[in-house]
């Protein structure tokens, strides 16, 4: 289901942000455009993902 | 080759010839006492005069200092001191990095007035080398994409005045392909050094993540941002990498592995090396066959010089652009958060509606965007393992009309057109943290740049810069000059 400009006005405020007239309704197809293509993803394994910090060169940091 | 279009003639007039001059041969000429710096800081300053008004690769002109500069290195050659590798080369950087004394604007008006302190590490090491800063380049406001009004002029493509140059590094892009500059300096998030290399023709070097300091860079997203070289030839790029990169005590996350002598090490040899062409970003629906084309190219030319080519499959990667929003566009939004609320007037509205949406991504969207991270990363290192480099076009299509990329969103299916396919062809070595260079790949039939991206090893800069020598050894297209109609 996509979100709503009532939606994300909402979410909006609960950050301190105003979001009105056109700023309002491109944010609101941005955001439906954004978690529409983050969908597929849940398909994924993500499950076997371990969430560990990772850089190119973990002895070559300080 | 032949089958596309041979691209603009080349110009003949002999201040342009030495314009164009690589930042290598430069530098050999002053040394030799073939050239003036002073000249040669005089010729870009004219150039920048005749041609920027409309090309608007600059912020910053800094040309008093920047001759003040040059006459000190002439004096410097004529008393046989020591020289550096750039000395008395002309070079300017994008308005992301810090130069004592003058704005970092990020090409916002809420930066405007924004004077450093201090040099970042990066401009400190090129100026240590002997070259002499012109200027700081324009750039897509907060080093973002997709400004709608750009608050220091709307940068152009010099290919094509109506198109986009690329970004962020827009200006970096048009001052290395107009020549405006001898070298040039970005920065690379998700693309931003690579997508204006691309466009404008040009070559751009993303380094491994960690491999240069980003001390007095303005920040975008911490796990990806990356300082890297524009340039006209693979030579250059070599050179400007030797020079920045290395351990940097003001940046934490610098790695401290020996820099080797990238430049030394082009020698042309690919034999043996092991390439894998991504089938997903070369041969897919999405990318324009004239994009494609330059890549099998290049691979037929590696295959002919004994290397093993081989098609491989990285199912994940059209899924990198949304991912790599997903990251950057809510860490963007961090940073910026006060701003948002306090001057939201004082964005552009591409770039406040794109703060915005990355403000009220959910955290559990982030997070899942993170572990795809994870997964992408994993797909690009295992390729990695058993290829040395892999191949695909830098961009799905040339340069698009300005008009195009400033238009308003009108619906959700635009944003997955507009936003994250184009951006699954540089932000897969973003994600993972690797190296990518692009470099040119001849002209479309409407003759805007095509570009082929190189990406390599963590670390391994050495190889992708190789294969991209290797690569414009057998070709011209980096020889090929603007004709700049419309700009002069």
């Amino acid at each position: 289901m996509d979100l709503s400009p009532e939606h994300v006005r909402a979410f909006a405020r609960t950050l301190g942000l105003d979001l009105t007239g056109d700023d309002l309704a491109e944010v609101t197809h941005r955001l439906n455009g954004l978690l529409d293509a983050l969908g597929p993803l849940g398909e994924l394994p993500l499950d076997s993902v371990e969430p560990v910090p990772w850089t190119p060169d973990p002895e070559g940091l300080r | 080759m032949d089958a596309r279009s041979r691209g603009p003639p080349v110009s003949a007039s002999i201040a342009d010839d030495l314009a164009f001059q690589s930042a290598a041969q430069l530098a050999a000429l002053v040394r030799d006492k073939h050239l003036s710096p002073v000249e040669l800081v005089r010729l870009y300053l004219d150039r920048i005069d005749y041609l920027d008004g409309r090309l608007r690769a600059y912020i910053t002109v800094c040309g008093d200092r920047a001759l003040e500069a040059a006459r000190r290195a002439e004096t410097a050659v004529m008393r046989g001191e020591p020289l550096g590798p750039l000395h008395g080369v002309p070079f300017a950087v994008k308005d992301q990095f810090d130069v004592r004394g003058l704005p970092t604007t990020m090409g916002s008006r809420i930066l405007e007035h924004a004077e450093a302190m201090d040099d970042a590490t990066v401009v400190a090491r090129l100026t240590a080398a002997g070259g002499i800063l012109l200027g700081k380049l324009n750039l897509t406001e907060f080093a973002l994409g997709g400004t709608v009004q750009f608050p220091f002029g709307q940068p152009r493509n010099p290919w094509n005045l109506d198109h986009d140059p690329g970004g962020s590094s827009a200006g970096s892009g048009i001052a290395v392909a107009a020549a405006l500059c001898a070298v040039a300096l970005g920065e690379d998030t998700g693309g931003s050094v690579r997508s204006p290399a691309a466009f404008c023709g040009t070559v751009g070097l993303r380094p491994t993540w960690g491999r240069i300091s980003r001390a007095g860079c303005f920040p975008l997203s911490w796990s990806m941002d990356a300082a890297g070289p524009l340039s006209r030839t693979v030579e250059d790029s070599a050179l400007l990498l030797g020079l920045m990169a290395g351990r940097d005590p003001r940046d934490r996350l610098t790695s401290q592995r020996a820099v080797p002598d990238y430049r030394a090490g082009l020698d042309g040899e690919v034999r043996g090396l092991t390439v894998g062409v991504i089938r997903e970003l070369t041969s897919g629906e999405d990318t324009d066959p004239e994009m494609r084309q330059p890549v099998l190219e290049a691979a037929q030319l590696l295959d002919k010089r004994g290397a093993h080519v081989e098609e491989i499959s990285l199912p994940l990667l059209p899924h990198a652009g949304a991912v790599f929003m997903a990251l950057a566009d809510s860490d963007g939004a961090g940073l910026h958060l006060g701003w948002l609320r306090r001057r939201p007037g004082d964005y552009d509205q591409g770039t406040r509606r794109r703060l915005l949406t990355g403000a009220l991504l959910p955290a559990a969207a982030r997070h899942q965007a993170e572990l795809a991270r994870a997964l992408i990363r994993a797909q690009v290192l295992a390729a990695l393992e058993r290829h040395q480099v892999l191949l695909c076009p830098t961009s799905p299509r040339p340069a698009p009309p300005i008009a195009q990329t400033a238009a308003p969103i009108t619906s959700k299916a635009e944003v997955a057109a507009r936003f994250f396919t184009r951006r699954s062809y540089t932000t897969p070595a973003s994600l993972a943290g690797v190296p990518a260079l692009a470099v040119p790949g001849g002209f479309s039939a409407s003759g805007l740049p095509l570009s082929v991206q190189v990406i390599g090893r963590p670390f391994d800069e050495a190889t992708i810069l190789q294969v991209g020598h290797a690569w414009e050894r057998a070709t011209d297209w980096h020889r090929r000059r603007p004709e700049l109609r419309g700009a002069r």
